[in-house]
């Protein structure tokens, strides 16, 4: 018979380690890891779920096809959020070129454009700082990034006069996106309710903008005007009424994700000041004498690159990565069988000391792993985040401008600036303040 | 004698973003597949030297990191 993985400790009759994990699934997690190693099996309910860590075991992962480890089947709960008919509500050929579709709007030329975008934003906002202060830059992150995202998605004219209205509606999407929405994302809670009313209301105005667009014809150069001009490879156009569900979708997988990392990176600069010297000098001799950091300059910024990589080894905002097991799947003489559910985890992966020796210490000129399936922030293999690159140019962008002008000190001892996990979404501990200081 | 340089490509981990056909035309063309991803097919495997920066530009900003070069004798 095969070797069956070991059992996390602590299941209850019933729930099994659903409690735990609702508590707080990465330290669930890294705990799971710690005592079970490669393998480690725990139950959500009924669910019988696999975590597996790892270079080897994720890349066993990401090679598998979908047909045998599904992504569409663990995210149904998403279903109801981005809408039928989109993404993992969509058949899986469909899907496939939805996601391509995605990718589309990401693509080096409308980068390009993103990038002004983003600067401009940026600058907007950290006018009027003054030469110190203090602020929660959890809370300012996430509102600078709500604007740079409606504004590359939508365009300047729907950023200008909706921006607060979509991020609320985006705050009640993610609300109901909890444990307990894997189990049942139908169920009769308030957040449900509240979530379909978010998105329907959503549909409505992004609807009118699509329909003014039609209307009055020209180019834009935002991710909306892709998903206009979009076709599937049979020659049909991608219909109106999915373009709300694509919006969503591109906005839900950046929007939080990216503001977190940003919020993270904004602690370590403070907290981790000893590599900011050489980064300052890195950012000041790309922009010169005043001048626009230019594309090509931020593609390739190596100590920022590495210190924005050293906070996605230690702060992966997504902390799961879900699979399920729809044809028995092997790995090192272990079987887990169909019906289970496979679970990757970036924050754990990132924390295996034999990959990442003395793991909790933070040090961006750690040597790169040899194996590419070690470092996942953004996942890996043909589902990986076609977004990654939009993501770290959105997050470089923010910190040349802000690196440029200021720097950050903590305001509460270092260890209070915590890991915190109120939704699926990994983030910093509010409040979440620190000083600001214009330099020499 | 510079050593010549083999290019290889990841199939299972390629997701056709077509960043390296930006980068080296000459050396990646990205295809579309009814029903599947978009992947990269490599059109000039073993790519002369003058192409040698724009080989390593293609490997160094694709985003899943699928190409890789390989110096052969």
């Amino acid at each position: 018979m095969a070797a069956r993985p070991v059992e996390v400790s602590g299941a209850k009759p019933g729930t099994g380690h659903f409690e735990e994990f609702l508590a707080h699934p990465a330290e669930f997690l890294l705990r799971a890891y710690r005592e079970c190693g490669e393998l480690a099996e725990f139950h959500l309910g009924d669910m019988r779920n696999v975590l597996m860590v790892g270079p080897d075991a994720h890349e066993a992962v990401f090679r598998a096809p979908d047909e045998q480890l599904s992504t569409a089947d663990s995210y149904q709960y998403m279903v109801p959020i981005f809408g039928e008919g989109i993404q993992y509500g969509a058949p899986l050929e469909l899907e496939r070129q939805q996601v391509k579709i995605q990718s589309n709007a990401l693509r080096p030329e409308k980068m390009r454009g993103y990038a002004k975008v983003i600067a401009k934003e940026v600058e907007d906002w950290a006018r009027g700082w003054g030469d110190a202060g203090e602020k929660d830059f959890y809370e300012e992150l996430q509102q600078l990034v709500l604007r740079t995202s409606t504004h590359c998605l939508m365009g300047a004219e729907f950023r200008a006069k909706l921006t607060d209205e979509f991020g609320a509606l985006y705050h009640d999407l993610e609300a109901a996106i909890t444990p307990a929405s894997i189990l049942d994302p139908y169920g009769q809670a308030e957040v449900f309710a509240r979530r379909d009313r978010a998105r329907a209301r959503l549909q409505e105005i992004i609807t009118d903008e699509v329909r003014a667009r039609r209307r009055e014809g020209g180019e834009h150069p935002d991710m909306l005007q892709v998903f206009l001009d979009a076709e599937y490879l049979d020659g049909t156009k991608l219909p109106d009424e999915q373009i709300p569900g694509m919006v969503v979708w591109i906005m839900f997988a950046g929007f939080h994700t990216s503001s977190n990392t940003a919020s993270w990176t904004i602690v370590e600069l403070a907290r981790q000041a000893r590599f900011v010297p050489a980064i300052e000098r890195e950012i000041d001799s790309a922009y010169g004498a005043g001048q626009e950091l230019s594309f090509a300059a931020l593609r390739e910024i190596p100590e920022l690159d590495r210190f924005i990589g050293e906070v996605l080894r230690l702060h992966p905002p997504l902390v799961t990565l879900m699979r399920h097991v729809r044809r028995d799947f092997e790995y090192k003489g272990c079987v887990i069988p169909a019906g289970d559910t496979i679970v990757i985890s970036p924050y754990v992966a990132h924390r295996v000391p034999e990959v990442f020796p003395d793991p909790e210490r933070f040090d961006p000129t750690r040597p790169a792993p040899k194996s590419v399936f070690a470092g996942i922030p953004f996942g890996g293999g043909r589902r990986k985040c076609v977004g990654n690159a939009f993501a770290l140019l959105q997050v470089k962008s923010i910190f040349c401008a802000l690196l440029s002008r200021y720097r950050f000190e903590l305001v509460e001892a270092p260890e209070s600036y915590r890991d915190v996990m109120p939704s699926l979404i990994l983030r910093p501990s509010d409040p979440c303040r620190l000083r600001y200081r214009r330099r020499a | 004698m510079p050593p010549r340089l083999r290019v290889r490509v990841d199939l299972d981990l390629c997701q056709g973003h077509g960043l390296c056909q930006e980068e080296a035309p000459e050396i990646f063309r990205v295809v579309d597949r009814p029903g599947e991803y978009a992947q990269v097919e490599v059109i000039l495997e073993e790519p002369p030297e003058s192409l040698r920066e724009k080989a390593r530009a293609a490997a160094r900003f694709c985003p899943n990191r699928v190409i890789t070069l390989e110096e052969i004798d």
